[in-house]
């Protein structure tokens, strides 16, 4: 790498960090110019994208060289597009950064198919049991999981990726955050594995906080870095139907978990597979769309290992064993798959409350039943 | 000349002594009233006035100065029209000295010469028991309550007459007859009957365990699941008041002028459910110029029920913490300091989130931002007091079918008042006041129970403080079946269960 690439990226890296600055004025002052030219006309107030001058001021105040050490500092490196490591997806794309910053190898998405696991915050047991089933499945048959580290189905599908072991594929996640900012902290764990065994991407410049507009934006990427968008529980109006959105806008196909008519959690993934979208059952559901998916592309490269209807079910499929014992049994089939409150359950069995509690407890510890705050569900 | 007239003025719930002192002189005619007499006191200038002259009484055509002592205490209220125009008649030689001797006056008059009623009859009567006291008729039942010798008369002019002797005192003037108690049982029906409740063993559960132990209670769930009604339904489950009790409780509402007429003493445990809006003043007390009783004052021995508690104030609500802890509120104005019982049940209703939906998983569309928000409008000092946190859902139409009907309020109310019967026997009025050093000797856990405790605390589900809390709530449901003094793995897992986990108040997430 020459210094003349260092220096555009130091210069890219100081333009992303302007207060103020967001994507689509990013690529507004890039457009056509390279940043250093950008840059020094940024700094100038000569920018015809900047015709207020409101970034001159900011950026005579700041140190391209200082930026880049700062980035050096945090392990974070700057992609532009045409760097051999910016993702090949999204060149040509419409909506593409500008400027990515990444931690860990974005390489990994090369001559990789990848899907995208997006879901609801507020995940039930049903769907954080099948992001993760579905991440550890499709990591195991070579297909890189998209997602973007959030709480609830995003977390989990990264946790089941990366529970298919060192020799499957690894993840990739698209935060909406600056990459020093890890939000929700309960991720922090989750974040440093997937950077150390795949890639967290950014267009936010460092010490960018959490901001609800941060993450509709960073949708996009997600949608445009795969081949597929897969959404496994979303609510009527939940953020992860942007996602869904952006991919059909680029033709990406986007599939979707059917789950209960009675869940809220499920109402946005239900009206996807009613306005025509794809269900998926398990991950071979999944191989097959992405098998389409890339042959209508003409894409090369190796076709996951789809074993089509060859391997089992994903575990949701196998009846669980019932319990033997005539109470422990009344009570487990009172319970549903769906989170069933300790109330409906005592209507149900007609048991005394602590005769319940004692019961449901020897079927919590059994490992037949999810135990929350007033609630079981089946495992 | 110079009459001093006994009376009374009305100060939070204690009626003040004042001594109305009325000189007739010489000078230009007119009346003057001094010892810091508020609006309604000072206008009872004209209101006497008025109402001797309707009586075909003489107005003195001469100088008339009103003292109210003791004069550096504010005076409010018209209940010092009587004894003014009863002074006025003394000093200017109408009635005689020795008519009036041994009587105290309290009463409104209306300008065609009418006694009225005034509110706080009864701690006005209290205050005065030394005296026969003469009250307007519609107050006599009130004033009798006190103890102490009243009679009443419907007019100015008939009080005169029966000071003199020319007519008869219309009551016995004995000691004061049986106060009248209401039928208890037509006082449940108005809270409704429990049987109207459908389903919701839980709640129900908790409310019996709330009302048996004085457990404070608090109530999680989507709007429209009932939580309204299971609230009401509570205070029909309350046993009647004891008699120190009941007194102070028609002491209060007396002073704040909500007892209904010939109510008599009030035996049901109040019911008072103020809206969102109320202010710390009106909810604490002190606000007018008697420095009327609160809301809290007025639910004192019964239930303070708080709708939508996260729609409350924070400062408000805060409020509530010292009466919580010591079942009195001490207020303190620019004009004086007051001192009422506020011992009550506090049963608070809330949703878990802005939506409603949270606590179930997936069951909840607000932000996140949004959650946090509402949940940091609750201090947790505030929801630590609540013994009880249960979760009320809408039943599942489905579930309902051949469920049997829900008990009524009269067998609930039964085993509640035997579950607080065991209490006296341990020398509290309910579980809930059990002092924390006494657990071991009055609600021993068998090996069990100390196992599934040691369980919960390990777990983090239970906090140290929350361990009392759920011996004491633990103790309260064995009372409520009849069971042992040692409490077994049961009741201790019915009561951490009741107890409620605090993730459960405001949702929680799945990872």
């Amino acid at each position: 790498m020459s210094g003349v690439r260092d220096r555009e990226r130091a210069c890219a890296a100081a333009l992303v960090g302007l207060p103020g600055m967001t994507p689509v004025r990013l690529s507004l002052l890039l457009d056509g110019l390279g940043p250093t030219v950008a840059w020094s006309a940024v700094r100038a107030g000569s920018h015809p994208g900047d015709p207020s001058r409101r970034f001159a001021e900011p950026a005579r105040a700041t140190e391209p060289g200082e930026v880049a050490r700062r980035y050096a500092d945090a392990g974070v490196s700057v992609l532009l597009p045409g760097d051999r490591r910016y993702p090949a997806a999204l060149v040509g794309d419409a909506g593409a950064p500008a400027v990515l910053c990444a931690v860990g190898d974005p390489a990994v998405l090369e001559a990789r198919p990848a899907v995208a696991l997006v879901g609801t915050r507020s995940a039930t047991p049903y769907g954080a049991k099948v992001a993760s089933g579905l991440g550890r499945e499709l990591a195991s048959a070579g297909v890189v999981v998209v997602s973007g580290l959030a709480r609830g189905i995003d977390a989990a599908a990264h946790a089941g990726a990366l529970a298919a072991g060192p020799d499957a594929a690894p993840p990739v996640a698209v935060v909406g955050t600056g990459l020093d900012v890890v939000y929700p902290k309960e991720n922090r764990a989750l974040w440093r594995r997937v950077a150390a065994s795949g890639a967290v991407l950014s267009e936010a410049a460092l010490g960018t906080a959490a901001r609800p507009r941060v993450f509709p934006a960073r949708n996009r990427i997600i949608a445009a870095l795969s081949d597929v968008v897969v959404v496994v529980e979303s609510h009527r109006d939940g953020g992860s139907l942007y996602t869904a959105e952006a991919a059909a806008r680029r033709s990406i196909p986007v599939c979707a978990v059917p789950g209960s008519v009675f869940s809220h959690a499920s109402a946005g993934t239900n009206d996807l597979l009613a306005d025509g979208c794809t269900p998926v059952r398990d991950a071979d559901d999944v191989l097959a769309a992405v098998a389409l998916a890339r042959q209508g592309r003409g894409m090369s490269g190796p076709l996951p290992a789809a074993r089509l209807r060859t391997g089992s079910r994903t575990d949701a499929a196998r009846p669980a064993p019932a319990p033997a014992d005539r109470v422990q049994r009344s009570v487990w089939e009172a319970v549903d798959d769906t989170p069933t409150s300790v109330e409906t359950t005592l209507l149900r069995t007609g048991l005394s409350l602590a005769a319940l509690l004692a019961v449901g407890e020897e079927l919590v510890d059994q490992g037949l039943l999810t135990a929350g705050a007033g609630w079981w569900s089946r495992t | 000349m110079i009459a001093s007239i006994p009376s009374a003025v009305l100060l939070g719930v204690d009626g003040r002594p004042v001594s109305v002192e009325v000189h007739v002189s010489n000078g230009l005619p007119g009346l003057t009233m001094v010892g810091l007499p508020d609006a309604a006191v000072r206008e009872s200038r004209d209101r006497v006035r008025a109402a001797l002259v309707s009586s075909g009484l003489a107005w003195p055509r001469r100088r008339i100065t009103v003292n109210l002592a003791p004069s550096g205490m504010r005076k409010a209220g018209a209940g010092l029209d009587l004894p003014v125009a009863v002074g006025v008649l003394v000093a200017s030689g109408v009635l005689d000295p020795a008519a009036v001797d041994g009587l105290a006056f309290v009463g409104e008059l209306g300008l065609d010469g009418s006694v009225r009623g005034v509110p706080g009859t009864l701690v006005l009567a209290d205050a005065l028991l030394d005296r026969r006291l003469v009250v307007a008729e519609a107050s006599l039942d009130e004033a009798r309550l006190a103890g102490g010798s009243c009679v009443s008369a419907p007019t100015l002019s008939e009080v005169v007459a029966r000071c003199t002797g020319r007519h008869p005192w219309s009551e016995p003037t004995s000691r004061a007859p049986a106060p009248a108690v209401r039928a208890a049982a037509a006082d449940r029906a108005d809270s409704g009957d429990l049987a109207d409740v459908l389903g919701q063993p839980i709640a129900r559960r908790a409310l019996e365990a709330a009302a048996a132990g004085g457990h404070h209670l608090l109530l999680v769930g989507p709007p429209g699941a009932g939580k309204t009604l299971l609230a009401t339904r509570l205070a029909g489950l309350l046993p009647d008041l004891d008699t120190p009790t009941a007194r102070d409780v028609t002491r209060i509402l007396s002073a704040a002028a909500e007892l209904p007429p010939g109510a008599g003493l009030v035996t049901r445990p109040p019911f008072r459910a103020p809206h969102h809006g109320v202010s710390a003043v009106a909810l604490i007390g002190g606000g007018s110029a008697t420095m009327r009783p609160g809301e809290i004052g007025l639910a004192h021995g019964g239930i303070l029920f708080l709708d939508e508690l996260g729609e409350f104030p924070a400062a408000v609500v805060d409020a509530l913490r010292q009466p919580l802890e010591d079942g009195v509120v001490r207020v303190s104005r620019a004009r004086g300091s007051i001192t009422y019982p506020a011992r009550f049940l506090l049963v608070a209703a809330m949703n878990p989130c802005p939506c409603g939906g949270a606590g179930m998983p997936g069951g909840c569309r607000c932000s996140p931002a949004a959650r946090a928000r509402y949940s940091r409008r609750l201090s947790g000092p505030l929801l630590d007091r609540f013994d009880l946190a249960v979760r009320v859902d809408r039943p599942e139409p489905a579930d309902l079918v051949g469920w049997r009907p829900g008990e009524a309020t009269a067998p609930v109310a039964a085993r509640v008042l035997e579950a607080r019967r065991c209490a006296r026997r341990r020398g509290v009025a309910v579980n809930a006041d059990l002092p924390a050093g006494a657990l071991d000797e009055l609600a021993p856990l068998d090996t069990g129970a100390q196992d599934l405790l040691g369980r919960h605390l390990r777990s983090g589900r239970l906090s140290a403080r929350g361990l009392h809390r759920v011996r004491r709530l633990a103790r309260t449901l064995a009372d409520l079946d009849g069971s042992g003094p040692v409490l077994g793995v049961p009741h201790v897992a019915e009561a951490a269960f009741l107890r409620g986990d605090r993730a459960l108040l405001l949702g929680e997430e799945v990872r």
